[in-house]
């Protein structure tokens, strides 16, 4: 029988696995935008777990919703990775620097 | 039994799969024989389940789609009406499948063609074996989806991606009344199964049942291109000649015919519907009738004949006759694959050349495809003692039977249907295979295969008036095997009436015909083509372009929407939303630029201490709750 946290725990290992993913994959923008989805997932696992275990079809929703927002988000920021592709010839995380002056 | 029925929809689905994944990495031969095995072997499947069918089952093959009350699990239901078109969809499409093999020959788009194929095949099939409405959805949607790619299927010529386009965006009007009336059956019943829905159709409330009915009508209408959706399918007739014989008139466009005969008893609780979709099917039946009468491209005719037999098809499920309306879907199936079939026998015998009047003569040089194609146009005419003459027969009768200031003109209605359908069949017939051969004519060749897979279709179309004849001569056999279904027993009419409406139908297809004759026959048919040349005027260039109703549509629905769209675009979205958005953006931008010279800007460090954070708190946390 699968417990909420034996789900819990299985969000959490995602989670760090998004998330490890996020601080070391630097050189791409590519791989940033997966490591957040992956994150995401996970959260999505939690929220979905816990519909699971209070019968509550809510947590369900909001795992729809995280569906649907996700897939906004990662369109423009695909777009926004083609975008800065165009103008600077590269796709690493650090090369992205003109927020501050500099 | 259950592993039978999984079969009859798995089988195209391998097929589909296979060649969808590694089609070309097999030899040409071994990828267009699985495409037919598969196919086949459903076949096989579905003959072997008749022979063992003996009361209606249920087979539950796995959980679908489940969340707390609502339940759509891949269920099938096999009955008199969903056996009887399984056993018609795998045999047709079989002998298509064939047929496809000597007509793609020379494309080398064979592997997108024949998975497209399968797959149409699979889902045609979930539909009509489906058990819920959602699962029934899916095999619509899948039908709709191969439609549109097969239709498409040259889309390097912009002409032939707009008609799947068109096919594609017309049916999904329909599609969404469907999937409203699929929802609010839930709501109102709690359940999906078809079964369970046509039982617990009688507690709901009058009006409720009139305006879910009306919604399932429109969803018909627009995969079965009734009224007012029909504009797709003369469209349709961009695809290759066999998917034109496959989906738009043997098995997809009849899917909405199905739907309306499988949730019979939940729309005849209401006189409304049921006036409705008579209505609209005598209505689309003089429509396409009508049409058909002045077009010139082989294939558009034939595709306005579909529109039209399909309209009676609406017309005997509105009588309340879902025998005669299943009868002619049947035979209507066999002899209009046969006139498709013979038309893809026709064209690729004159290179590609549509035009009726361009022909001529191909009696002499294609004399297997020529009476292939008379066989299939008798049918459609309504000849007496073939099965196209029973089946549109039974389904007068069935309206004569209803009477009535409403039924009784619909019956005049379908009676001058029927004698346009005559006439623009034979039309058809001797423009393009009466008279001296025209000079593209000479020398024409036609892949035996091809033609060869005529033969059962002509037998079947012939003789398909013995799958079920009126009570006059006999006892019908498709209505012995659609009892279970018949909701309620209608008084039989007494053998008189019967003979006197036969003579009647027989009576009209002669004179169509031999108006025909007059007019396109003989020394007459000359003069025709001589007319031929001036284009066409008035009444005629209304009918040729099926009433303006494409240019009705523009008119009415896209061009308020493109001039809605400027609007929203050029004042509410340039102006108002992006105006306002630039003066916040830069804003922001200032403001940012004064806090920016603090930071480093780099992202990834950003991230780190972001992490470093998070895990600090975590960690707090952990020390609050497991400290003592």
């Amino acid at each position: 029988m699968i417990s909420l946290s034996h789900i819990l725990i299985l969000a959490g290992i995602i989670f760090s696995l998004g998330l490890v993913c996020l601080l070391v994959w630097r050189s791409n923008v590519i791989m940033l935008l997966v490591g957040i989805e992956i994150m995401l997932n996970a959260a999505m696992l939690v929220f979905v777990g816990g519909s699971y275990r209070w019968g509550a079809a809510d947590g369900q929703i909001f795992a729809l919703t995280i569906i649907a927002m996700t897939s906004a988000e990662v369109s423009l920021a695909l777009a926004m990775v083609v975008y800065l592709h165009r103008r600077q010839q590269t796709v690493d995380v650090d090369d992205f620097h003109e927020l501050s002056d500099q | 039994m259950k592993l039978y029925l999984e079969l009859i929809i798995l089988l195209p689905l391998l097929g589909a799969v296979v060649n969808a994944l590694c089609g070309k990495m097999l030899p040409r031969r071994l990828s267009q024989a699985l495409a037919c095995a598969v196919i086949w072997g459903s076949f096989a499947a579905a003959l072997a389940v008749f022979a063992a069918y003996r009361n209606p089952v249920t087979v539950e093959i796995a959980t679908w789609l489940a969340d707390f009350d609502f339940k759509a699990p891949l269920t099938l239901y096999l009955d008199p009406l969903s056996l009887s078109l399984t056993l018609m969809i795998t045999f047709v499409c079989g002998l298509i499948h064939i047929y496809s093999v000597a007509y793609m020959a020379e494309d080398p788009g064979y592997v997108r063609y024949f998975a497209l194929l399968n797959l149409f095949v699979a889902a045609m099939l979930l539909l009509v074996l489906a058990e819920n409405l959602p699962l029934l959805y899916m095999g619509w949607e899948g039908v709709g989806f191969c439609s549109y790619a097969l239709i498409g299927f040259w889309y390097k010529e912009e002409k032939n991606a707009d008609a799947g386009r068109k096919a594609f965006i017309v049916t999904r009007i329909g599609d969404v009344a469907f999937g409203i009336a699929i929802v609010w059956l839930f709501k109102l019943c709690n359940s999906e199964s078809i079964v369970a829905l046509n039982s617990a159709a009688p507690s709901l409330l009058p009006w409720q049942i009139t305006v879910i009915g009306l919604l399932l009508l429109f969803g018909a209408a627009g995969k079965s291109a009734q009224a007012p959706l029909m504009v797709w399918l003369p469209d349709a007739m961009a695809g290759p000649t066999p998917v034109s014989a496959q989906i738009h008139a043997a098995t997809m466009v009849t899917a909405g015919v199905y739907l309306l005969m499988r949730l019979f008893p939940l729309i005849s609780l209401s006189p409304t519907v049921l006036a409705a979709v008579a209505v609209t099917g005598a209505f689309t039946a003089f429509y396409g009738a009508s049409c058909a009468l002045v077009q010139r491209d082989l294939k558009r005719v034939l595709a306005y004949s579909t529109i039209s037999q399909i309209g009676f098809m609406f017309l005997g499920v509105g009588a309340g006759e879902i025998t005669a309306a299943t009868f002619h879907l049947l035979v209507h199936a066999f002899f209009k694959a046969l006139l498709f079939l013979a038309a893809g026998c026709v064209i690729t015998a004159m290179h590609h050349e549509q035009d009726i009047y361009k022909m001529g003569g191909l009696q002499k040089s294609l004399p297997r495809t020529f009476y292939a194609f008379l066989v299939g146009a008798l049918c459609l005419a309504g000849f007496p003692l073939t099965g196209g003459f029973f089946s549109k027969d039974s389904i007068l009768a069935a309206v004569w039977e209803q009477g009535g200031l409403l039924y009784g003109s619909l019956y005049a209605v379908g009676l001058l249907t029927a004698g346009l359908t005559a006439f623009y069949t034979f039309r058809a017939v001797w423009l393009v295979f009466g008279g001296e051969a025209a000079p593209a004519a000479k020398s024409v060749r036609v892949p035996v295969l091809m033609e060869y897979i005529l033969g059962p279709l002509a037998l079947l179309g012939l003789f398909g008036g013995l799958l079920n004849l009126p009570p006059l001569f006999a006892e019908g056999l498709l209505a012995d095997f659609l009892e279970p279904l018949i909701v309620s027993q209608q008084s039989e009419l007494s053998h008189t009436t019967e003979l006197f409406l036969l003579l009647t139908a027989t009576g009209v297809a002669l004179v169509g015909i031999a108006a025909a004759w007059y007019r396109y026959g003989g020394d007459n048919r000359q003069l025709r083509l001589q007319e031929s040349g001036v284009p066409v005027r008035g009444i005629k260039a209304f009918l040729l372009h099926g009433w303006y109703l494409d240019n009705l549509y523009w008119l009415l629905f896209v061009r308020p929407y493109g001039w809605l769209s400027r609007v929203l675009w050029t004042h509410v979205d340039a102006r108002a939303i992006d105006g306002s958005l630039d003066r916040f953006a830069a804003l922001l931008g200032r403001m940012g630029g004064y806090l920016g010279s603090w930071t480093c800007g780099r992202v990834s460090l950003y991230l780190l201490s972001f992490a470093a954070g998070a895990a600090l708190l975590v960690g707090w946390m952990a020390w609050l709750v497991f400290a003592p």
